[in-house]
């Protein structure tokens, strides 16, 4: 069965049935000023706006306004109660990027129950690694209940297999539930609104706890503060909404701000990254947001002669987030698209992570990328970001560009802390530490790890480098060890399992970091000590080892097999993963890397363990 | 509907530009293990067959798919589906 049938689609828009939801809305705009997710949507319910839903070759195939949305999650939400799930009882949903993600969510809100985004990413050849991915999550979630769209609905049903579940099912079989004659009880301000397992990594995810009131005071200022919303402003998204820019950035800040939204798939997006321009002209769409990555995405698959082709003109706020923000990119996509009225004024830096529902400071609006060039050498040897100016050919050492990410949304508080924990005056660089109202209440079933995150005062520690401007930061790398591949982020950890789960290799001889590549994209590197000198079994470990992150991680490394002891430790015994890179940089002397160009043995894959 | 050898014979002559050079293709090809596609390559590959093909391949075929073969099997039903 095809996920989204065309024919369908195309009948129904020849008989005029659907409708897309209009940008203007006969309600005056409110920003947020809400107590709950439920308030906020009731209140959106009474306009005209909602979410619409697009195929990959750009046709409208469900349109979900507000109000609709109300009633029928409401009505979901009575079927959920008739499970008889204990209050705050968690929900898990693979979040594809349909209307049903959207029921779902808000049911839970009004049944009192959490729901929990589970993801929809799957890679060629990754049955296993998928359905072992969902497993993991709904057993440390503890979900009660799950739901997948038909597509995905067998390697949900597999990853649930022997778990106390009481229901795993389509959307189609949660309808056929008996709705409970209850009075509904939504979620209060001071309980848990969902949880987000987008921090931590795929082998040992961390679930997020935001609360309404955390969520809530976000979403106001977002709209507030950040993107400014306006009246008739209309949003277009293809982000997933398992992170947290797809689910709190475009999936609730709509709601808070009664926006309307055309979505596009987020694979959708990754097949044909012109379909998300098709949309923002085709909707005069003023709102959209991306990592770095998709405006890449773009001009790499654009033709020249496509530049002139969109409608652009309308775009306000292309908003750049979630990974280290380079500035080459964004000036590229800026240049071959300003033939379609796009304005390089429209890029709007910011920064946050789950942990702090979603934003913690934005760049000021219709300015462009602030761009700080600063000594690379001197900031590298002293941590000390030393502004040079950004006209090339000014000095003779290495610049870093790096790009202002704004200041700090009221309420928020953060501090750049040293190695010690002290506090570092202007430019110098260290840990980022942010205290705010919308940062989260821990990780759900983790105090260890909670109480290494969240210290007394509130303050989170972000694991984020950076420095300050004045009042503003500069991100100079995130979340300490974190690799970030075309988008998506690459614990460490999960690459060193990897290696680890094979019989040549020990717990704790292997590394994973990140270096830049000949193009000046991240690579991912990982260092393995090992015994073996037979040279055909080592080619073994390192092709089998290929094959298995590709299928589990769907990205290409590098590997290096070291002699045992060539791993540098700290001086509490663990390994270190700065030291690491230091030395495989040292021992490249100045090489580019070079993509791997292994070609894995058939038994290699077929054998391997899970 | 389109036979299996077809579908194969069209199949390889878009997997060429995704291989390596000198690398030859069959039908027990695996297009992860051997072919090295990662996930953005795989988009672009999906692409090219949904156009030349005119179908639309859902998601949860790919997970179970290794081998061209199995690719080819898939496509193969797909078009059967479609038509």
């Amino acid at each position: 069965m095809f996920l989204r049938n065309e024919l369908f689609v195309r009948q129904m828009e020849a008989i005029g049935v659907m409708e897309v939801t209009p940008s203007d809305n006969r309600l005056p705009l409110r920003l947020g000023d809400f107590a709950t997710l439920t308030e906020a949507l009731e209140y959106a319910a009474q306009g005209d706006t909602g979410f619409n839903f697009y195929t990959g070759t750009g046709k409208l195939y469900a349109v979900l306004p507000y109000a609709r949305l109300k009633e029928e999650a409401q009505t979901l939400a009575r079927r959920l109660l008739g499970l008889e799930l204990e209050r705050g009882a968690r929900v898990a949903m693979v979040a594809e990027t349909t209307p049903d993600f959207h029921r779902f969510f808000f049911a839970c809100q009004y049944a009192g129950l959490v729901p929990v985004p589970l993801p929809a990413a799957i890679h060629l050849g990754g049955h296993q690694a998928y359905v072992a991915q969902l497993r993991r999550l709904l057993t440390i979630c503890e979900a009660q209940a799950a739901m997948a769209p038909v597509g995905f609905l067998p390697f949900l049903t597999e990853a649930a297999g022997g778990l106390d579940l009481r229901m795993v099912g389509s959307p189609e079989t949660f309808a056929e539930l008996p709705e409970s004659p209850v009075r509904l009880q939504p979620l209060e301000p001071h309980e848990i609104a969902y949880l987000q397992y987008t921090s931590g990594s795929t082998r040992f995810p961390r679930g997020v706890m935001i609360t309404e009131k955390a969520v809530m005071s976000n979403l106001a200022d977002i709209g507030r503060y950040g993107a400014q919303i306006r009246p008739g402003d209309r949003i277009v998204s293809w982000l997933p909404y398992y992170h947290d820019m797809g689910l709190v950035g475009k999936v609730l800040v709509p709601v808070a701000s009664q926006l309307s939204v055309d979505y596009l798939g987020t694979r959708d997006f990754a097949m044909r990254p012109r379909q998300w321009l098709n949309l923002m002209s085709k909707n005069r769409a003023t709102i959209s947001f991306s990592p770095p990555f998709g405006y890449e995405l773009c001009v790499r698959r654009l033709r020249e002669e496509e530049a002139d082709k969109f409608d652009l003109s309308a775009w306000r706020v292309a908003g750049v987030g979630a990974e280290t923000i380079r500035p080459g990119p964004l000036e590229d996509f800026a240049k071959l698209l300003a033939p379609s009225g796009f304005s390089s004024r429209a890029f709007l830096a910011c920064y946050g992570m789950a942990e702090c529902s979603l934003a913690v400071t934005f760049a000021p609006l219709d300015q462009g990328l602030q761009i700080d060039c600063v000594d690379g050498d001197h900031l590298a040897e002293y941590r000390e970001a030393v502004p040079v100016g950004c006209v090339p050919g000014k000095i003779s050492g290495r610049v870093s560009t790096h790009v202002n990410c704004g200041i700090p949304l009221p309420g928020y508080g953060v501090e750049v802390r040293d190695e010690h924990g002290r506090v570092l005056p202007e430019r110098q660089c260290g840990t980022l530490f942010v205290q705010g109202p919308s940062v989260m209440s821990g990780y759900f079933n983790d105090p260890e790890v909670t109480q290494e995150t969240l210290l007394p005062g509130g303050w989170l520690n972000t694991g984020d480098l950076g420095y300050r401007i004045g009042d503003s930061l500069v991100i100079t790398g995130r979340a300490k060890d974190l690799i970030i591949i075309n988008g998506r982020n690459i614990w460490p950890q999960d690459l060193e399992y990897l290696a680890e789960q094979q019989p040549e290799v020990k717990t704790g001889d292997a590394s994973a970091f990140s270096v830049p590549g000949a193009d000046g994209e991240e690579k991912a590197v990982l260092v393995i000590q090992c015994r073996e000198s037979d040279v055909i079994k080592r080619a073994d470990l390192i092709d089998r080892l290929h094959c298995l992150i590709r299928e589990e991680l769907g990205i290409d490394c590098f590997l290096e097999l070291v002699p045992p002891h060539t791993l540098p430790r700290t001086s509490s015994g663990k390994l270190s993963r700065s030291g690491a890179r230091r030395d495989f940089l040292t021992r490249m002397g100045g090489e580019r890397l070079v993509q791997p160009q292994t070609v894995c043995l058939r038994t290699a894959a077929g054998d391997r363990a899970v | 509907m389109t036979g299996y050898e077809e579908i194969l014979r069209e199949l390889l002559a878009i997997l060429k530009t995704f291989a390596k050079s000198g690398q030859t293709l069959q039908e027990e090809t695996d297009l992860v293990a051997d072919l090295g596609l990662d996930s953005l390559r795989v988009m672009k590959l999906v692409v090219e067959v949904e156009d030349r093909f005119d179908i639309s391949i859902p998601i949860n075929t790919l997970p179970n798919i290794r081998t061209i073969r199995d690719f080819a099997v898939q496509l193969e039903q797909l078009l059967g589906e479609a038509h």
